[in-house]
């Protein structure tokens, strides 16, 4: 049974049909890849599983639950987190704190308890402290736990929003473009900790455009073009589908 | 709590027993009243970034209601404040529901909005606040025969209540409702993106902060004994906007330092001994204008990357080190 399932899925804004009757499945334990040029719509996808946009038509369901429609703070609370392509850390916050936040639903302080300090409080701060420590190192980003947001290195922080979104215990882990604007050690570095998430029991989908990695560590690709799904597969059949080869290459039939 | 911030807090609680002549407590008392609304201000505005120019009417509806049922009604003064703190409670959630569906400036524009509204109530609704001959006879604070009727009880009173709100505004931010709002103040999406009801906990603040000013508002009324509708004008709402403004985003200590120094000011012609009466009068007469300026300069001065202090207004120590 499929974990997350995607069934003609459409959005427009205004002239422009960014998604255009889309299905997909992701499956429990695998990294599924979303590629495709710019443009085809692939964030979008994003923004429509997680309740930033509601599709025109279509659905997606998540572990039999339908997930079109809920506001992003319940799509978080069913088992699914993301990352933005563009950052959005709290960058006045430490990495700890940033880290934290991502507990957010797993904490119960409310204002009230969380004004009094009461022992339960307490305990599950020292707690939830102690899951976040674990996280970063997970990552490896456990030596900038007490630097703030804003200071940090481009490459640590798209790790940062990759440990914010484990925090949350997800289900399906969703990342926009993790590897954009890292190194070549960064990026093999972020294969490595992908592939101990998805063994640790997490599905990952990932929107890429480096394509190294995409092969490296997906089990299956979907490829969209212009908001519609021209391919679907394992990675190695993908690199060799024709419709694949002309969206990213342009006319194939002469000669490539 | 850190060793100096217990120093700061005997240091405070400390004064009626130096010494300090009657109208020195008074005023002092009105800096500790001051601090309760200012407390709440910066939770919401200095941490959760929603702003709020309507504070001094939640200070007011806490004023006259706690006044109204204690003088007109006769109810205990502890049920008062409760009642006080309740309703205004109930009025800032009124006003966060469809207030916080705005943004930056347009909710600048409706809390405004509703800071007049309220000052044309107190002066219109004369059957429960006098209108502009105010509201006389509070009586003062009192548990069954213990009456608190002394400039020195008054000034432990509203201090001991305002220092209790600063430690639990203190923990609340170091915990997961304020790493809440902080977070939505940095990024909305990336907040809901981390399970944050972002409008939820925006609601929460603006309600938790407006019941503060409530309690603020009761406490005042019972120590002045007498109220009318000028204190709770946009004047206050602003000198709070602009204390918080100064005293820098996620900061208690530094609103509530910037609350007390705007507040003496305009006391300053009373407190400097030796200073002539022309002098005073315009400092009291140019207090907007120095704020205003000040507030400008502050502004100016952080926007070119300069920092007067260090991030924290409250620092961590202990715990998870």
């Amino acid at each position: 049974m499929s974990l997350l399932s995607v069934r003609g899925l459409d959005k427009r804004f205004g002239g422009v049909h960014a998604v255009r009757d889309l299905s997909f499945d992701v499956h429990p334990q695998t990294i599924k890849a979303l590629i495709g040029p710019n443009g085809a719509g692939k964030s979008t996808v994003f923004n429509l599983l997680t309740g930033f946009e509601r599709p025109d038509a279509g659905s997606a369901t998540f572990e039999g639950i339908d997930l079109t429609g809920r506001p992003p703070h319940e799509t978080v609370r069913m088992g699914l987190a993301r990352t933005f392509q563009e950052s959005r850390l709290f960058d006045t916050m430490t990495v700890e704190e940033n880290v934290l936040v991502g507990m957010h639903l797993r904490l119960s302080a409310s204002f009230g308890l969380a004004a009094i300090r009461s022992p339960r409080v307490r305990r599950e701060e020292r707690e939830a402290r102690e899951e976040a420590a674990h996280v970063m190192r997970l990552v490896g980003i456990d030596r900038y736990r007490d630097t703030r947001a804003s200071d940090l290195p481009h490459g640590v922080r798209r790790l940062v929003e990759l440990a914010r979104a484990l925090a949350t215990r997800p289900r399906l882990l969703m990342l926009d473009e993790p590897a954009a604007g890292l190194d070549g050690r960064e990026t093999a570095d972020l294969g490595e900790v992908l592939l101990r998430v998805r063994d640790a029991g997490t599905a990952i989908l990932v929107v890429e455009h480096d394509m190294g990695l995409v092969m490296g560590i997906s089990d299956e690709v979907v490829v969209v073009d212009q908001g519609r799904k021209i391919a679907e597969g394992p990675p190695l059949i993908i690199q060799k589908d024709p419709a694949v080869l002309e969206a990213y290459l342009g006319e194939v039939s002469d000669g490539a | 709590m850190t060793s100096v911030q217990v120093v700061a807090a005997v240091a405070v609680l400390a004064v009626p027993f130096l010494g300090a002549d009657r109208y020195l407590l008074k005023v002092l008392t009105f800096v500790g009243v001051n601090t309760l609304i200012v407390l709440g201000l910066a939770l919401l505005f200095g941490y959760a970034g929603q702003v709020s120019l309507g504070h001094a009417a939640f200070f007011g509806i806490g004023a006259y209601t706690s006044a109204y049922l204690s003088s007109a009604l006769g109810l205990p003064w502890l049920v008062a404040v409760a009642a006080a703190v309740g309703l205004t409670a109930c009025a800032g959630w009124a006003v966060a529901v469809p207030g916080l569906r705005l943004k930056g400036h347009y909710l600048a524009m409706a809390t405004l909005g509703f800071n007049e509204i309220m000052s044309v109530a107190f002066v219109e609704a004369r059957r429960f606040t006098g209108g502009n001959d105010g509201l006389g006879g509070v009586p003062f604070p009192s548990i069954g025969p213990y009456e608190l009727d002394t400039p020195a009880s008054l000034y432990l009173l509203v201090w001991g209540v305002a220092l209790v709100a600063l430690v639990g505004a203190a923990n609340i931010v170091k915990s997961r409702p304020g790493r809440a709002m902080r977070a939505l103040h940095c990024t909305e999406p990336g907040a809901s993106a981390c399970g944050i009801d972002v409008s939820s906990v925006k609601v929460r603040a603006f309600t938790l902060s407006a019941a503060l000013a409530g309690l603020a508002g009761s406490l005042y009324a019972h120590t002045v004994g007498f109220i009318s509708p000028t204190t709770f004008g946009l004047d206050l709402s602003i000198l709070l906007v602009a204390a918080v403004v100064l005293g820098g985003r996620e900061s208690l200590a530094g609103p509530v330092v910037a609350m007390a120094a705007l507040t003496l000011l305009q006391y300053l012609g009373a407190l400097v001994p030796g200073l002539s009466r022309q002098a005073a009068e315009a400092v009291q007469d140019w207090v907007p204008d120095i704020v205003g300026l000040t507030v400008v300069g502050v502004l100016i001065a952080r926007s070119r990357g300069f920092r007067l202090r260090g991030r924290r207004g409250v620092p961590e120590r202990g715990g998870q080190g």
